[in-house]
């Protein structure tokens, strides 16, 4: 019990983190290096921290009780999901750096709208957010987090096993043979982003009351890299590396606090050396390595050309 | 049901923590929490507040600590974000099992990690969370930190005595700092209140460095006095490239441009430059020329004042601690116990500090009656001083 009590807070947060790591790799899974994830995740806190604290929604609190929570949790992947489709179609005709560069700028946006927004409670921010579910301790939020990744596991399990999971794969490898295949990239490359604006939506909206307060440095270019490294760290290829980066990443500095000012050290030390000598990513050098493909042998000189010769015309 | 049932167990399960934190007795040293940022871009007020606390933590036991129990600082780094502020206030309150806490250092984390230890009945005093609304974050919330709309017109007020004929002000503020925008809300109405004219509002944001801009619009306006609200380094900017690109009328910094940390950035061009203080060490009280000398001795500076302010709140819970102690040996309490009272005894003290004699209003909002401006004095490019002005 004391150990939830103090590290309650901590094994949320690691779960937390690890859903975002998962926001990043959905639209990685179809090859698009976006950092939009922490504008959604602003975003959907944003929206539960409104309703929560805004006078104006009294009433819908009033009549919902406790059903005010899953309200926000649904307004906030519908209204990330808009914004992604709206956001998604123009920004994911770039690819690469450049796509990544738009995406910065979109969080850069909306932080900067937050900033001036009355609403939005300025630089401040809003807080006195009320607790979901009358929840009294930190670790209590496990019971949000913790179905909420299993669901978001399962769901990536099924979509990698599925059609689109294929068209997205197809797309990840080479953009132009999926599009010569008749998968349509931009379809599809815009549904990996959706999914992943949703994701960071919905852990937006239970962060808020979560953490007590929302304000704008809550949806940085920090925590876009941040982001990033709980990927390249954990490994991009496989749904667990997101997750495992995440968990591991927030967990490390917490862990290591004995150390004072050395945790940080170490921290950046395992980031290095991580990405000097797991290229995969953790998850990605744990897997089976794929055999190397076996050279096929050279047919025997003396049977002579079997099919046409090779000539221009047969190539 | 799930929720309920987890409720349930909770409940259970805190009866018998409490059961079992009965039994514990306080420990001697009695230990006090500081949770304020060591590390991230905060850590440049952060580092000023660990050195005020350690050296609250160094005198105070020099002179016998709480009647001659001595205390012992636990602290737990923050960083700049608001989890880091929630593991540290959790950490000091179930593993540290210190009696209050001394922090956070902003007021947005202020906003998150205060609620939990308001619940689970701990007293924290925040050394430097200025915005509206934290002592209402709960009764066991209170801080040593006077809220910006106390402190900025007193700067107005001076620099109308240094020049009476100012009639067109330009303010301009940081607008991703929340201490900034709260502050220039402030300025923007004391400069109506005043029956100046507001002639232009600019924003910037602290990581600027270049404000080509802001002294544009405002060279433009043909002002008499800038009121900027921003921290060391862009503040510092802002003066600098107003004055080379030949600004001549006065400027107002606010409380946090407090800080000699400003000095190098602008260099010459602080000079002159007015400044809203919360603290001064020039204020008279026995309190404080005391804690100057002591300070000035050990670090070959007078004390700013986030270390003010930090000496102040462990003050503040060791003049607490000591009433409680005469009335019951601090060993003889059991934790729980010992923080509902202690906080209890927070509220109702009055306090000779350095920052002057505070109390607490019933919401454990700090009442301070001193204030002060100042106007900064360059000897070379890098050192200067604060001339208190009255």
């Amino acid at each position: 019990m004391e150990f939830l009590q103090q590290y309650g807070f901590l094994m949320a947060t690691m779960l937390q983190q690890g859903l975002l790591g998962l926001s990043l790799y959905a639209p990685l899974m179809a090859g698009q290096l976006s950092l939009a994830s922490p504008g959604f995740y602003a975003l959907g806190g944003y929206i539960a921290a409104v309703i929560l604290t805004n006078p104006a929604f009294a009433g819908w609190r009033d009549a919902l009780g406790y059903g005010i929570y899953p309200l926000t949790w649904l307004l906030g992947a519908v209204v990330c999901g808009l914004l992604g489709v709206v956001v998604g179609v123009p920004a994911l005709r770039l690819r690469g750096i450049y796509l990544a560069l738009a995406t910065i700028a979109f969080v850069e946006i909306l932080r900067v709208l937050a900033l001036n927004l009355s609403i939005t409670g300025g630089a401040v921010g809003l807080f006195g957010i009320p607790q979901a579910f009358g929840f009294v301790d930190r670790w209590q939020y496990l019971w949000q987090f913790l179905p909420l990744l299993i669901l978001t596991l399962l769901f990536f399990h099924q979509l990698s096993r599925s059609r689109t999971g294929r068209a997205f794969r197809a797309i990840r490898e080479d953009e132009l043979a999926a599009d010569a295949m008749g998968v349509p990239p931009t379809r599809y490359k815009v549904l990996a982003f959706v999914i992943g604006a949703v994701l960071a939506g919905i852990v937006g909206s239970m962060s808020a009351p979560f953490l007590n307060t929302w304000n704008a440095k809550q949806g940085t270019f920090d925590a876009s890299i941040a982001y990033l490294a709980f990927v390249l760290i954990g490994g991009s290829r496989s749904m667990w590396g997101p997750l495992l980066g995440g968990a591991l990443l927030t967990a490390l500095p917490e862990v290591l606090r004995g150390l004072a000012d050395w945790r940080l050290v170490i921290n950046g030390l395992v980031l290095v050396v991580a990405s000097l000598y797991l290229p995969q990513g953790i998850v990605g050098s744990l897997g089976r390595k794929p055999k190397p493909p076996i050279r096929p042998s050279a047919p025997p000189r003396d049977e002579g050309p079997v099919g046409p010769p090779y000539t221009p015309e047969t190539l | 049901m799930r929720r309920l049932s987890a409720v349930h167990t909770l409940n259970l399960l805190a009866l018998n923590l409490l059961v079992v934190a009965g039994a514990q007795k306080i420990a001697s040293p009695v230990p006090l929490g500081i949770a304020v940022a060591q590390t991230s871009n905060t850590a440049l007020l952060g580092q000023e507040q660990v050195i005020g606390a350690k050296f609250a933590e160094q005198f105070i036991n020099g002179r016998g600590g709480i009647n001659g129990t001595p205390i012992k600082l636990v602290f737990q780094d923050t960083g700049g974000d608001e989890a880091g502020a929630i593991n540290a206030f959790q950490t000091l309150i179930s593993k540290d099992q210190v009696v209050g806490i001394v922090g956070p250092t902003l007021s947005q984390q202020a906003f998150s990690a205060d609620p939990i230890a308001d619940r689970a009945k701990v007293p924290v005093l925040g050394p430097s969370n200025t915005a509206k609304g934290i002592p209402q974050i709960g009764e066991f919330i209170a801080r040593v930190s006077a809220p910006v709309a106390v402190v900025a017109p007193n700067a107005v007020r001076q620099a109308l005595k240094i020049d009476p004929k100012i009639k067109k002000v330009a303010v301009l503020y940081a607008q991703n700092d929340a201490f900034s925008t709260s502050e220039t809300g402030t300025f923007q109405q004391t400069v109506k209140d005043q029956g100046l004219t507001l002639a232009t509002v600019q924003k910037f944001q602290t990581t600027d460095n270049d404000f080509t801009t802001q002294v544009t619009a405002v060279l433009g306006e043909n002002v008499d006095l800038v009121i900027i609200s921003g921290l060391a380094n862009d503040g510092g900017n802002l003066t600098k490239q107003l004055r080379q690109l030949g600004y001549k009328g006065l400027i107002i910094g606010g409380n946090g441009m407090n800080t000699s940390n400003m000095f190098p950035v602008c260099q010459k061009f602080c000079d002159g430059v007015i400044i809203a203080q919360a603290y001064s060490p020039a204020q008279p009280s026995a309190a404080n020329q005391v804690f100057v000398k002591a300070y000035t001795a050990q670090y070959k500076k007078p004390p700013p004042q986030f270390a003010a302010q930090a000496y102040t709140g462990v003050q503040v819970f060791v003049d607490a601690l000591r009433v409680i102690d005469r009335k019951k040996k601090i060993t003889e309490w059991t934790l729980p116990e010992l923080r509902i009272e202690l906080n209890r005894q927070i509220l109702l003290g009055k306090y000779k500090t350095p920052l002057g004699d505070i109390s607490f209003d019933k919401d454990g909002e700090v009442i301070q009656k001193d204030f002060y401006v100042a106007q900064i004095k360059m000897k070379d490019a890098k050192t200067g001083s604060f001339v208190y002005l009255k």
